[in-house]
């Protein structure tokens, strides 16, 4: 592959009390490039994005963001504080399963407030932005609607605009369709989609198979909190050399 | 029978003493309000305080939660007691000493810190009862987006918080204006001490009914105003859940 990774991860570990939830995960995603995580509940993919945006910053591991080391070092205090939260918070978006729009602020006021608080942009820049974001996710007649009134599919799309207004190099997708309704899903997969058509470099955790053959560079198979098995999704989905892949991809064909 | 009633009903005795009592309500309406008012501010910022995150900042948590533990523990009546019976001994300028602010008596202003001290702690429970109520993926999403903890407490979590604790603020400060009858006890005009007064010298109970009268007023459409909100709140609530999600 051409060039250094945009993102870099080197043997993360992550434990919630006894439990290991990531024991070494090590991952390079290159600048446009679009990765789609699979593995069954439980095993840290979801974990895996968190500790890649440090809201669980990793007990162990380092973290390139742009070739950055972004953790302070070994001598730093643990934590949060031991990361360089801003600098990486500032270039990388998450969308969450639950959307997590802000209810008391409409559309427009969800993608406009980090722009203004966070970035320093004026009303104006971030508005004009916000409305730009909000037409290309189709929601251009929504701007001034409050959460509640709209559905869960324009709610994800609203979310996706808000990362996308922070300019993010990355983007991570955490399950985003799993708490919509069947028909509300595809909507939502059209803007990851075109995004991904953009040339965004992104990292997907999905139970979407056809959605990460079709959009997906490349493949990441984890269980238990490790990286069982990588590669094209063709190669992946349909001559998996895992054992372990294969029940799974079994399990979730017979759906 | 009529005695009975007389002791507490006499609405001559009413008539007649209506303005006194007046007047003394008009006192405990500003006290209420200005202390109230305080007290709201108070109880947020030691909320906010308690909510400050990192090891470094530990001790300022630590001091936010012991003062609200000790002011929720001791009697307001001896709250006032201290302040009224100490400050004017303190090495202090005398405008603190003796406090005649926007010319109301030093007691009014002593009845005001020691309201403020006192539901400043209880309201700063219910701000927290408030934050803790918004969803842990608000937090999240904020500071994903590279907001700090403070950009997020003020522009993500508060405003949801207090929204979602006004009906019980409103409870508070239907309590404190209840409690501000406890500054009678230094001497300051309010309703109770008026009508006090007038039962001593009268033998006679009822400008006393009248200030509970004048109380009810206030407080019975307030405690309404609250039963609607909390009504309203549980409406949102079952709202909010957004459509179409599965």
């Amino acid at each position: 592959m051409a060039g250094d990774p945009i993102l870099r991860t080197e043997n993360i570990h992550k434990r919630f009390g006894d439990l290991e939830v990531l024991r070494g995960v090590d991952l390079a995603i290159e600048k446009g490039e679009v990765v789609c995580v699979l593995g069954p509940s439980g095993s840290g993919k979801s974990t895996l994005l968190r500790c890649v945006n440090l809201l669980e910053p990793p007990e162990q591991g380092q973290i390139y963001l742009e070739g950055r080391d972004v953790c302070k070092g070994a001598d730093a205090p643990s934590g949060e504080a031991g990361w360089h939260v801003d600098f990486l918070r500032q270039r990388i978006g998450i969308v969450f399963q639950q959307f997590n729009l802000f209810p008391h602020r409409s559309a427009l006021g969800n993608v406009t407030l980090a722009q203004e608080t966070a970035l320093g942009r004026s009303k104006a820049e971030a508005n004009e932005k916000a409305r730009v974001l909000l037409e290309r996710v189709g929601l251009g007649d929504k701007v001034d609607e409050f959460p509640e009134r709209l559905s869960g599919g324009q709610q994800q799309r609203v979310a996706i605009a808000r990362a996308l207004a922070m300019d993010p190099r990355v983007m991570l997708f955490d399950e985003v369709t799993s708490a919509l309704d069947p028909e509300l899903v595809k909507e939502v997969l059209d803007v990851i989609r075109e995004l991904a058509g953009e040339g965004m470099t992104m990292v997907v955790v999905t139970h979407e198979l056809g959605f990460a053959r079709e959009v997906g560079d490349r493949i990441v198979f984890m269980d238990e909190g490790r990286i069982v098995e990588e590669g094209p999704p063709a190669r992946v989905l349909d001559e998996p050399r895992e054992e372990r892949t294969r029940q799974f991809l079994g399990l979730v064909l017979e759906r | 029978m009529n005695e009975i009633l007389d002791q507490y009903f006499d609405i001559d005795l009413m008539v007649d003493n209506f303005d006194a009592v007046l007047e003394g309500f008009w006192i405990t309406i500003q006290l209420s309000v200005i202390a109230g008012a305080l007290a709201l501010l108070w109880g947020l910022v030691l909320a906010v305080l308690r909510q400050l995150p990192g090891r470094p900042l530990l001790p300022v948590r630590l001091a936010s939660v012991a003062y609200i533990d000790v002011f929720r523990g001791v009697p307001l009546l001896i709250v006032i007691l201290l302040i009224s019976g100490s400050l004017p001994f303190l090495p202090l300028p005398e405008a603190l000493r003796i406090p005649r602010w926007f010319g109301k008596p030093d007691p009014f202003w002593y009845g005001v810190m020691a309201l403020t001290i006192t539901y400043g702690a209880y309201m700063a429970e219910v701000y927290r009862a408030g934050i803790e109520a918004v969803p842990a993926g608000q937090t999240e999403a904020a500071r994903s987006l590279g907001m700090s903890h403070g950009q997020t407490m003020r522009h993500v979590i508060l405003p949801q918080a207090i929204r979602k604790v006004f009906a019980p603020l409103l409870n508070d400060f239907i309590a404190l204006m209840k409690d501000t009858t406890l500054v009678s006890v230094i001497a300051l005009n309010e309703v109770a001490l008026v009508g006090r007064d007038i039962q001593s010298s009268d033998f006679n109970s009822s400008a006393l009914t009248l200030g509970a009268l004048m109380f009810l007023v206030v407080t019975l459409p307030l405690a309404r105003l609250v039963d609607r909100l909390i009504a309203r709140e549980k409406g949102r609530f079952s709202r909010t859940s957004p459509r179409g999600a599965a």
